[in-house]
């Protein structure tokens, strides 16, 4: 055994920052794009594709997935092999890995665009993609555990056990909120339906957010800001215990995102409860981060890098103390479905995500290429840029959500609602200006930076590999007298990939009881009906245009909602949705119990232009749901798919679907004749009326 | 940096003051050759790196380690002992480096192989100062390893202690499963009990009631059986010794607790306190590990043995064989160098001998011996090399002696302590209390009401807010004291520092400096020959003063002095190149009596007729220490006792006042009485403030000893505390936040007293269901640990023991 | 309902393995030393011959 010489890769972390930043931009510029349709519709071009319904997901999607994803990667690829003293397991996993994900991201953008979606935010793309994803991820977990096991460094840093919760996190929720049942290629149903739906798609909606924009970036906060600032981590025994902490609270918070819905009161409360935990290891990490530099404040004054890391880890602090609050049930009575949520989502993306990314590639690009930074000056004014930003991002949202909030639950002295729905939405629009405004200069910085970054790498010369020696690991050391605990070394790796599993999937299955117990304590109503084949199809281009992204379908229990939208909703109204439709945003109404609330024909002008209906709306047009005709050979399988799913059609129902389907189709058509409306009856628009007309009417009937 | 070093002239490499030596390498100045020495073995394997991380990381290479020191790691029975394991061609070991400090270390001895190539791995557990080290034996050896390390002055701490090899505590990791293993079971038993709490109206399932029932029952079994044990044992033991203790109750609760919920579980009549119960369980091995962790940071069980080097020449016919300690027998002739200690007592046959026993007797200048005097183990020669007989064998010489006399026995164990006391108490009226309420409504045919009241009492009554509130109060208080260096043996300690009323210092050593006699000289320039020929004439004069100033001087090599008369009393006069050197009193030179007289002791220096200056030689006091007596006078009595001559009394009773008590020429034992005199006679509570071994009769005497030491890891036997002497200015700000400590203590108590009493109120009357119980107890325990932990922080704040350490990495 | 039992025990079982991982790093001396990892990651192990001083 002697000292064994290797060298450090340089080349996939390049990669992948470069994948990252060029990834960022096209994200914001979506972001940019969506923010000025909320406020000038005619900016969605009357063209399927670049509807804010379309566009939306594909900004969410790249800025998660392509934006801090391949930040995650840079930062992985780069400190692990440091820190573990090896070099990456496998370069061609690598090589994969990075290929593959970009490929992927590809295919997301053009699928949603052209309107492939799974209609479950933050999870919107379709099953081909999600088992790709799968299989990259797996690549990448092989990569990382390969090299934990031919490590040289004893000790696992802290960092690595943030990577390693994540990967294993992240896999579990993927999976798990994914499993669907195809019924075309690029066409799938969840197994879960309404309530359990819900409960699964938030458990993994908030999960990505703490295991996908939290944890790894912890991880790169623990590598990059000590190496930054050159001292180490204020303490090394906190940054342990808030890592185990944080990743057995987390999994829990979920149900956080659905409080006054129709979730099991239990269930509701519990994610309060561990919400509420939250705080205090995401507060240790926070300080943790911030102490670091302590007594180094001269430090930061002057060098950009630590500027971002500074402001990136108070964001991470705002928003971690900001969700607690948010999961408090009064609280999210205000901030839920309204534009609060969405500023909070923005200050961790837009501070500490984009800021902890910057500050990285502003350290790492210059050491990658040997050189200095091209312009400190410059890096720095993107740091002022880029907070001023995200004050104007921040401050007109969080002022939009109290305006429209105290407007809702306005009532004239005569019980009456004051406002209607669109005032509220005619008073919001200067703050969606803003906010968009305040999106592009972020944007605008960031492009500063991408101009430093590439005078940089023009400065010096790239440096694919760096050479290091360090001895292996010596089997026979003894820690405290144990002889053999040399072979469990090989094993602990493993053991942590286990351990974090089974933390997380602790709290995962604590939370899906409650879906096994829905059929037992929610009072299943008999009224309620699956859906016809025509509204089932109407619901699937519902799907298809994104509604969810601006209207909910979940009336709350208050007054002022049940004034404006009808009574409150049931559990067990949304037996047969697969998937559940309740939204997280209200920028339109809801629309929960839209049916019958209009004639046929008055949604038949709506979706053409929304604004002859309800003049000063933000919604765009649809004219291609007038010229496509529908493409009933599909349901056929849908309907089949749905019994499989416990939807109760009865056997061989599907063969004769299509005559019910056109029956319907004709009657609407009929009904819109009477308004002087002549339109084929195949045409997609008449399914989707079928299906606004149908929306909560199960239980009005009853009612009645 | 290196622009630092070059204006103040401080050392590059230990950073010590360097103005006089003027020892350097272009740039770069250095206090001594051996740290000369050292830079220049870093800089040739470029390793200069070390130099960077932090400035001047090195430590002083003044004592010039001997060449063939560690001969002794060529012998394979005292290798076998070191070592942890080989196979013939490799070899790992552990060492002890007490001398680590910064990242420097760090870095450099995980480098190791740039210099020694033998070396395969080096890696560093700097919490306990040891390096592992495997190396190739067929490049290097143990004895080339260690003195590698010794060369760039990490010297390996190998002492006798190696020889007995089990020195590992297992008792904190124990503590740290038991705690991961509570925590796990409480949180899942929790989690499940949520359901229970949340859904207002029996939402949840009964079939899923049912199931998680018993998982809860499940995962209570190892809290019960594994977890809580220790507070079982415990209160068994006080049992056993007719005496409650607190863990009596909390075992009692524990018990009641659990047994209560299993009856309800299987009885199905509700779904017990399972969760409470582990809840309590967790928080308070949580308390305990706190406390455990900050007495980590120094070990007391090391003993004297520690101290004496591993293995001694043994002088055979002319040859020199390296022997470990404990096998020399008397009538050996053993050989000692210069700045060893002296492992026996033995007769000096060869050599001339300059003791130094301060670590003994305190007495601050050396002894001179003569050939056929008898020299006492402990004192460490000071110039040359001796060859001494040994008389007695190591365990039963004067040290071990005085090590073994009955006052060093441990003190019985102090049973007088609040919670102790509380906790007895406390259990009998808790324990009354229960059983009246419950037999009163078992009198009222009350079976349901009887069984509420029965274990709600217990467990509202439960007395671990009490227990946390000391134990957490107290751990704090630990944490914070370890932070700034006073390392209190047990928390008991704490509570009889609170009840000190007279402190006793040792000067030598305490109030002084380690490195007794500081001297500074003042007049015009000495050049390099005239420091050279008075370091030479000085040489020849066996007066201390005298060699105190040749140590100043730091002159190794001297030139032979023709004529020279040394007038005892007065001072030293001769001839060195054709000069006339005078050197000694005023009297002595001026010829008359010095107008103004100074109470320390100063040497003038004529060169033919010209009085060029003066040397001051003066007692080195520790920086703030009159401030430190006069405050602590202010409250207290104090009484300074030193086994140095009475120079300084005057000094001292300026300081004190006439009314305390400054005692000279004190023996250890004189020491040690006068301790007892001032407990038995004025029945005052003690705490003597004295260094290592020469007071350790003393310190175990007093209520509460305090060791003073240079360096944490120095020797302290009879000690309660250790306070590093950098920190001993602050001392008295101690003593007034562990008083604090008291009240926050006795706040706490009253506190958690009323959740107590008013629990009890609700519970007696059986209205309190157990459940509500079962919450409001840990939310006391909780806000208990708050308050306990906000007051501690406050009063460190105040007393400014809570500072920024803005130290590099 | 007989999945909710399923899946507790698989749960439980599961979250037990972490408490053993947590046991074994414990064992294993992971948290043994908090003041070298954090430091350790400053210094850069790349062999680089510092000119000399």
């Amino acid at each position: 055994m002697e000292l064994e010489k290797f060298s450090y890769d340089n080349k996939i972390p390049k990669y992948f920052a470069i994948a990252c930043i060029l990834w960022g931009v096209v994200g914001m510029l979506a972001g940019v794009l969506i923010a000025f349709q909320l406020a000038f519709p005619f900016l969605n071009l009357d063209m399927a594709a670049t509807t804010f319904g379309r566009v939306r997901p594909v900004h969410t999607n790249a800025v998660i997935f392509a934006f801090v994803g391949n930040g995650i990667f840079t930062a992985v690829y780069y400190s692990l092999p440091r820190l573990l003293k090896t070099k990456m397991y496998s370069h061609l996993l690598g090589k994969f890995h990075f290929w593959g994900w970009q490929l992927i991201i590809v295919a997301a953008a053009v699928t949603l665009l052209s309107g492939y979606t799974t209609g479950k935010e933050y999870a919107e793309l379709e099953w081909p993609i999600d088992i790709a994803i799968t299989l990259v991820w797996v690549v990448f977990g092989i990569n990382m555990f390969g090299t934990i096991l031919t490590r040289r460094e004893r000790h696992l840093y802290v960092a690595i056990w943030f990577y390693i919760a994540s990967w294993v996190t992240v896999a579990m929720l993927h999976i798990v909120n994914s499993i669907e049942l195809p019924i075309s290629f690029m066409k799938s149903y969840p197994v879960y339906a309404g309530v359990q739906d819900a409960l699964v798609q938030w458990w993994y909606g908030h999960n990505a957010v703490a295991f996908f924009l939290t944890t790894p970036y912890l991880g790169l906060m623990y590598y990059f800001v000590p190496k930054a600032a050159n001292r180490p981590v204020y303490s090394y025994r906190l940054s342990i215990v808030h890592f185990w902490s944080l990743i057995f609270l987390y999994i829990w918070a979920g149900p956080h995102h659905l409080l006054y819905t129709a979730l099991p009161e239990w269930a509701q409360s519990l994610g309060t409860a561990f919400s509420i935990m939250l705080l205090l290891p995401s507060w240790g990490g926070m300080l943790n981060g911030l102490f670091t530099l302590r007594g180094a404040w001269d430090k930061v004054r002057e060098d950009p890098i630590l500027k971002f890391f500074v402001v990136g880890v108070t964001c991470y602090g705002m928003s971690t103390f900001e969700g607690p609050m948010l999961s408090l049930k009064n609280v999210n009575a205000i901030s839920h479905y309204s534009d609060w949520t969405i500023a909070h989502v923005h200050i961790g993306a837009l501070g500490w995500n984009g800021f902890m990314t910057f500050g990285m590639m502003y350290w790492l690009i210059p050491r990658l290429f040997k050189t200095d930074l091209f312009s400190k000056k410059l890096a720095s004014s993107h740091f002022w840029i880029g907070t001023f930003g995200i004050i104007l991002y921040a401050i007109p949202m969080y002022w939009a959500a109290f305006r429209s909030y105290f407007m809702f639950k306005a009532f004239t002295p005569e019980g009456q609602l004051q406002y209607q729905f669109i005032d509220i939405v005619q008073t919001t629009i200067p703050f969606y200006i803003m906010r968009a405004i305040g999106g592009t200069i972020y944007l605008g910085g960031v492009l500063l930076m991408v101009y430093n970054l590439i005078k940089t790498a023009k400065k010096g010369f790239f440096v694919e590999s760096e050479e290091v020696e360090a001895a292996p690991l010596s089997v026979e050391y003894v820690p405290t007298g144990k002889k053999f605990w040399h072979s469990f070394i090989e094993r602990k790796p493993i053991l942590m990939l286990v351990a974090s599993l089974l933390v997380v999937a602790l709290g995962g299955i604590f939370e899906l009881i409650p879906t096994f117990l829905i059929k037992s304590n929610i009072p299943t109503i008999s009224s309620v009906k699956p859906y016809t084949p025509l509204e089932l199809q109407g619901r699937d281009i519902y799907i298809r245009e994104g509604c969810y992204t601006c209207h909910s379908q979940m009336i709350r229990p208050f007054r002022y909602e049940v004034l404006r939208y009808g009574d409150y909703s049931k559990a067990g109204e949304f037996v047969y949705d697969h998937p559940f439709q309740w939204g997280s945003k209200r920028t339109g109404p809801d629309l929960a119990r839209e049916g019958g609330r209009y004639p046929d024909s008055w949604h038949f002008n709506h979706m053409l232009d929304p604004t002859s209906m309800s003049p000063g709306s933000v919604m765009p047009k649809y004219p291609w749901l007038f010229r496509r005709d529908l493409d009933m050979s599909s349901t056929n399988s849908k309907i089949y798919a749905m019994r499989k799913l416990g939807v109760p059609y009865e056997n061989g129902y599907e063969k004769n679907a299509n005559k019910d389907l056109i029956t319907q189709a004709e009657k609407i058509s009929a009904s819109l004749k009477i308004d002087k409306i002549s339109i084929s009856s195949k045409k997609e628009i008449i399914s989707l009326i079928a299906y606004l007309q149908r929306m909560g009417t199960d239980i009005k009937s009853e009612i009645k | 940096m290196s622009i630092k070093v070059l204006d103040s002239k401080t050392c590059f490499h230990c950073g010590e003051d360097c103005n006089l030596s003027n020892i350097h390498q272009h740039d770069k100045f250095f206090c001594c050759d051996g740290c000369k020495i050292v830079f220049e073995i870093l800089n040739e394997n470029k390793l200069c790196t070390y130099y960077d991380l932090n400035l001047n990381p090195g430590i002083a290479q003044k004592i010039i380690i001997r060449k063939d020191k560690f001969a002794f790691l060529d012998d394979d029975s005292i290798i076998q002992k070191i070592i942890q394991f080989t196979d013939g061609n490799q070899t790992n070991v552990t060492f002890y480096l007490p001398q680590m400090h910064c990242s420097s270390c760090l870095w450099l001895l995980e480098n190791i192989h740039r210099i020694n190539k033998g070396v395969i791995i080096s890696k560093v557990n700097f919490n306990k100062r040891e390096v592992f080290i495997v190396l190739d034996n067929s490049k290097t050896s143990l004895r080339k390893v260690v003195e590698t390390l010794t060369s760039i002055g990490y010297e390996p701490h190998i002492s006798l202690h190696e020889l007995d090899t089990n020195r590992i505590i297992k008792g904190s990791k124990i503590r740290l499963y038991k705690v991961g293993v509570a925590g796990f079971c409480f949180a899942n038993i929790m989690m499940m009990s949520f359901p229970e709490y949340l859904s207002s109206n029996g939402m949840v399932e009964e079939s899923i009631r049912q199931i998680l029932k018993y998982f809860i029952v499940a995962l209570s079994l190892p809290v019960f059986f594994f977890c809580s044990s220790e507070f079982f044992v415990t209160a068994c033991k006080g049992i056993r010794h007719k005496f409650l203790n607190i863990d009596a109750p909390i075992a009692l609760a524990i018990m009641i607790t659990f047994g209560r919920s299993l009856y309800e579980i299987f009885s199905d009549t509700g779904m017990g306190y399972l969760d409470s119960m582990s809840g309590i369980v967790f928080f308070m091995l949580v308390g305990r590990l706190l406390q455990e962790k900050t007495y980590q940071s120094i070990s007391f069980d090391r003993d004297f043995k520690s101290f004496f080097p591993i293995a001694v020449n043994v002088v055979n016919d002319d040859k020199n064989i390296p022997t470990q300690i404990d096998k020399i027998k008397p009538g050996d002739i053993i050989k000692v160098f210069n700045n060893e200690l002296i492992p026996v007592d033995c007769i000096l046959s060869k050599g001339k001998a300059e003791i130094d026993y301060s670590f003994v007797s305190g007495e601050s200048l050396p002894v001179v011996k003569e050939a056929g005097e008898i020299i006492y183990a402990g004192g460490r020669q000071l110039s040359g090399v001796l060859e001494l007989l040994v008389v007695k064998e190591v365990s039963q010489s004067y040290l071990t002696n005085l090590w073994n006399k009955d006052i060093f026995k441990t003190k019985e164990e102090m049973t007088s302590s609040i919670i102790h006391v509380i906790g007895k108490y406390f259990t009998i009226l808790v324990l009354g209390i229960a059983i009246l309420a419950s037999s009163y409504w078992y009198y009222h045919n009350e079976y349901q009401l009887m069984w509420n009241t029965l274990t709600t009492v217990l467990i509202v009554a439960c007395p671990c807010a009490l227990l946390l509130s000391s134990t957490f109060t107290n751990g704090n208080i630990l944490r914070i004291l370890s932070k700034n260096k006073l390392y209190l043996r047990h928390p008991d300690v704490i509570e009889n520092i609170s009840t000190i009323n007279q402190f006793v210092f040792d000067k030598t050593g305490t109030l002084t400096q380690q490195n007794k006699i500081k001297v500074t000289y003042s007049g015009k320039k000495l050049n390099e020959t005239e420091q050279m020929n008075i370091a030479s004439l000085l040489s020849q004069s066996p007066h201390p003063l005298g060699k105190a100033i040749n140590d100043f001087l730091d002159k190794r090599n001297s030139i032979p002095i023709l004529n020279f008369k040394w007038i005892d009393g007065y001072g030293i006069e001769g001839w060195i190149e054709e000069k006339y050197y005078k050197l000694g009193s005023f009297e002595f030179i001026h010829g008359n009596m010095n107008p103004n007289q100074q109470n320390n002791s100063t040497v003038f220096v004529k060169i033919e007729n010209e009085v060029l200056g003066e040397f001051k030689i003066v007692n080195n006091y520790r920086f703030g220490f009159n401030q430190l007596l006069n405050d602590l006078n202010k409250e207290f009595t104090v009484a300074i006792i030193s086994g140095d001559n009475d120079a300084e009394y005057k000094n001292l009773q300026t300081i004190l006042g006439s009314k305390s008590d400054i005692l000279f020429n004190q023996k250890p034992l004189d020491k040690l009485n006068y301790i007892k005199h001032l407990q038995q006679i004025k029945n005052m509570k003690v705490m003597m403030i004295g260094d290592g071994l020469n007071d350790a009769g003393a310190l175990k005497q007093s209520d509460v000893g305090i060791a003073i030491t240079e360096n944490s890891n120095n020797f302290s036997p009879a000690c309660d505390g250790i306070l590093d002497a950098s920190q001993f200015s602050n001392f008295n700000h101690f003593i007034k936040f562990i008083k604090s400590g008291k009240r926050t203590i006795m706040m706490s108590f009253f506190l958690s007293l009323l959740y107590n009493v008013i629990g009890l109120y609700f519970a007696v009357q059986g209205i309190l269901s157990p459940l509500i119980a079962a919450i409001l107890m840990p939310c006391s325990s909780i806000s208990i640990i708050l308050m306990t932990f906000g007051m501690t922080e406050l009063s460190a704040w105040k007393n400014g023991l809570i500072k920024h350490d803005n130290s590099h990495v | 309902m007989s999945v909710i039992i399923i899946m507790l025990i698989g749960s439980i079982i599961m979250a037990g393995g972490f408490l053993i991982a947590f046991l074994w790093s414990v064992k294993d001396g992971q948290f043994e030393d908090h003041y070298s990892p954090p430091r350790r990651i400053l210094f850069d192990d790349t062999i680089n011959n510092k000119p000399n001083k």
